[in-house]
């Protein structure tokens, strides 16, 4: 009898320290877990569909010329710090890779954003010019500059801030 | 003079108010206003788009009055948002899946002291 009550104790013992622990492991695990995830990053969704798209010449710009084969689309502003920041990278992508990068012109005014490209150098095959951000608020831009690689129609990569080499070769290179 | 340019300044912003959200009644003003307490800005850690600043902010807003004269519900709006930037744009998001991850360590403390004052209280007894 008196031996099955020292087993007992023991397993009790056991028990309640199984117990203390896996408190401790979930405490911690909850604490290293966060509560809300970081805002979405738009890779994997389609190009969202506009109308009346026009581009920096005040032309419409055709959409399906980002729905055939790889894209760059970079959102880019004359009053954007970073994005002069990153131009110049822009430029070299778009001659080492024979890249076709479309910019989205977003929320400027035209005659700022053409003499931006005259003063600093055009690496964009076309502009849209997004003066309201209405077609960069259905992409999920929220600030310029934002680049998206989109491959036949679809948003393969999507890098919100400033593109360098370091991210490029992360995010973006292995798709060519 | 001041107080003149004041005059000017302050009738101005009331009509510029006035014709915000003009397309909006009143109840739908009130559903916009909730709703955008409830949108955080996606571009500030904290802080609803009601109260930022931020371009987006401002558009997210318009998009969302633009919804609700389509006839758009708030679920809809939500889902919207949710789809586009993710759990985190809601900022009174239900913590839900995690309620049990959450709580299950505070069960487990307060078993695992019952226990503790049991086992103490029978050993005592014992004695």
């Amino acid at each position: 009898m008196e031996l099955l009550k020292d087993q007992m104790n023991r397993i009790f013992i056991v028990f309640v320290s199984f117990l203390i622990i896996g408190m401790i492991y979930l405490f911690s695990y909850s604490l290293s877990k966060p509560e809300i995830s970081r805002i979405n990053n738009q890779t994997g969704k389609d190009l969202p569909e506009f109308e009346n798209l026009v581009d920096l010449n005040q032309e419409i710009f055709d959409q399906e010329e980002l729905l055939k084969g790889k894209v760059l689309l970079n959102v880019w502003a004359s009053w954007c710090i970073t994005c002069k920041v990153e131009h110049p990278f822009l430029k070299k992508i778009s001659e080492e890779n024979n890249l076709k990068i479309v910019g989205i012109n977003y929320k400027d005014q035209l005659s700022d954003a053409i003499s931006y490209l005259e003063d600093n150098g055009d690496p964009y095959d076309n502009s849209i010019f997004d003066l309201g951000g209405d077609y960069s608020l259905k992409l999920g831009v929220i600030g310029a500059p934002e680049t998206f690689l989109v491959i036949d129609g679809k948003i393969v990569s999507h890098r919100v801030g400033e593109l360098n080499r370091k991210i490029w070769e992360r995010d973006f290179e292995s798709f060519f | 003079m001041k107080v003149f340019f004041s005059l000017i300044l302050l009738c101005s912003s009331l009509i510029f108010a006035e014709k915000l959200y003009s397309n909006l009644t009143e109840e739908e003003i009130l559903r916009l206003d909730t709703i955008s307490e409830n949108i955080r800005c996606p571009k500030c850690d904290y802080g609803n788009i009601n109260s930022s600043n931020a371009p987006i902010s401002k558009d997210l807003k318009k998009e969302i009055s633009y919804l609700i004269s389509n006839g758009k519900s708030d679920k809809e709006i939500y889902d919207l948002m949710r789809e586009r930037y993710g759990n985190y744009i809601i900022l009174n998001e239900e913590i839900g899946k995690n309620n049990l991850l959450i709580y299950l360590p505070l069960i487990v403390l307060i078993l695992s002291i019952g226990l503790v004052t049991i086992y103490t209280i029978k050993k005592r007894n014992e004695t």
